[in-house]
């Protein structure tokens, strides 16, 4: 199977472990990533705020480019990126004036009939559980994960028409096919604080900081997330947030394909699970997930 | 309750902030589920319904320095739940582009010179530098430190590396070339 793969800034750089992640599940489950050419940067949540005609060109060239490459289907790991994409290919074909605008701004034609899936929709669509359960030969018994989806994957379900936005159970599924024992909690959507990281650190840490205490309420071992600012925030900030708490850094978060892997037999080293700031491997171990 | 008086220039910006962000405010409830899900709304940030309550009545300069735009991060919660199926972060952009043209000062300026950054570096070299951008928001807020210890244990794990900060990238031919046109584009609207 192949499919056309836009990794996005973000997993070329501070986010890594999702992307060699991603591949090594790929290569495990024969399927073919074709990296897309060229691919710019689709303007992320500061563009999109901030000039709405560059925004759209920015993911409007990169649908040209995977166009280009004549494959049907392309997966975008990055919500945000994926989002942006699917976004910008409604609007533009929902619209003959923008469509005409569009295209002296790209210089590129436009089909715009690509089919354009999130990391989950691609596994549980493209892939599909039951290869899935297949490729599972070291289950994940006995370890608790709490899903955690954030909210540009299925939010605003006008756009993404994926899952369900308040109660979405896709990665649950995947989940389930690992063996993990799946938590159920009430905030699969809420936001985590998202860009404001940086510039408004303390919003982060109320929104980011909820998530983890309801998690740890819930007796989870990790939080599995498929958005790597979801993983920043949440791996990142516990220093901050448990401060009060005197509790330093208590709950992993890991990437659904970092989880795959070593449910497919993968090392933990391959997938990068030793590059998080609370360290994952104590609690595998705990659980006797480690080969 | 606040009422459009009838000034032309009440009814001016209304129109303009309906037609650029494509969002019917007139049909809005004023019900408040986009401020009750609203993750930024807060003593200090109004939410949404705040927001298209001044816009609906032709509060320019309130609707423009109203934080909540600056601070939306375009999660979609208020457009998922909406009943009639607003799109404020569509608003959120329209604000932003108005805000910029008078010259105003956004409240909150921290981020918006936090996205202001991050566009610049993807106009530059075509894809973000992330590295990059978060150290120069550091420096020019005055907080040259901050977040050090993060990143020096990540770099200790060797999840990221310093050479990325240092390491200059080629300037992105493609993306000049696209800002170009869009800027052509928008003086040729």
């Amino acid at each position: 199977m192949k499919v056309s793969y836009y990794p996005g800034c973000s997993l070329e750089v501070s986010a890594k472990p999702y992307n060699i992640s991603f591949r090594q599940v790929c290569s495990s489950l024969d399927v073919e990533l074709v990296d897309v050419p060229d691919w710019l940067c689709c303007g992320s949540s500061a563009v999109l705020k901030m000039n709405h005609l560059l925004s759209l060109s920015l993911a409007a060239k990169n649908l040209s480019l995977i166009e280009k490459q004549d494959i049907e289907e392309v997966v975008v790991p990055c919500p945000f990126c994926f989002r942006r994409l699917l976004s910008a290919q409604q609007e533009i074909g929902q619209d003959q004036k923008i469509r005409e605008v569009i295209r002296e701004t790209i210089e590129a034609p436009l089909e715009g009939n690509l089919t354009i899936r999130n990391l989950l929709a691609f596994f549980q669509t493209t892939v599909g559980l039951e290869l899935i359960k297949a490729k599972t030969t070291k289950p994940l018994k006995g370890l608790k994960v709490i899903p955690y989806y954030g909210c540009y994957m299925v939010k605003p379900a006008q756009v993404t028409h994926f899952d369900d936005p308040e109660n979405p159970t896709s990665m649950d599924a995947i989940l389930t096919a690992l063996g993990a024992e799946v938590l159920d909690w009430d905030f699969k959507t809420e936001c985590c604080g998202a860009s404001l990281s940086l510039s408004k650190t303390e919003k982060v840490l109320e929104l980011s900081g909820r998530l983890l205490k309801e998690a740890l309420w819930k007796g989870a071992d990790a939080i599995v997330v498929a958005c790597q600012l979801c993983q920043s925030n949440l791996d990142m900030r516990q220093g901050e947030i448990f401060t009060a708490e005197k509790k330093k850094h208590p709950l992993p978060v890991l990437y659904i394909t970092q989880l795959m892997g070593l449910a497919f037999g993968l090392s933990a080293k391959d997938l990068g699970i030793n590059h998080h700031i609370v360290d994952p491997l104590p609690i595998i171990k705990e659980r006797g997930l480690l080969s | 309750m606040l009422r459009l008086t009838g000034d032309p220039s009440e009814r001016a910006f209304l129109n303009q902030v309906l037609q650029k962000s494509d969002q019917n405010l007139l049909e809005c409830l004023q019900c408040g589920k986009c401020t009750a899900g609203c993750p930024i709304a807060s003593e200090e940030v109004g939410g949404p319904r705040q927001l298209i309550a001044a816009i609906l009545i032709g509060m320019k300069e309130r609707a423009l320095k109203d934080p909540t735009w600056v601070y939306c991060v375009s999660c979609g919660t208020c457009a998922t739940r909406c009943p009639v199926e607003i799109n404020m972060y569509a608003v959120a952009t329209t604000l932003c582009e108005l805000a910029e043209k008078e010259n105003l000062i956004p409240s909150a300026p921290e981020i918006h010179l936090f996205e202001d950054l991050f566009m610049k570096s993807v106009l530059k070299y075509g894809r973000v530098q992330e590295l990059r951008t978060v150290m120069e928001y550091n420096l020019r807020t005055f907080k040259p430190l901050k977040d050090f210890s993060q990143g020096l244990t990540l770099m200790r794990k060797g999840a990221i590396s310093p050479f990325e900060i240092l390491k200059g990238r080629k300037k992105n031919q493609a993306v000049s070339r696209l800002f170009s046109k869009v800027q052509q584009a928008e003086n040729g609207k």
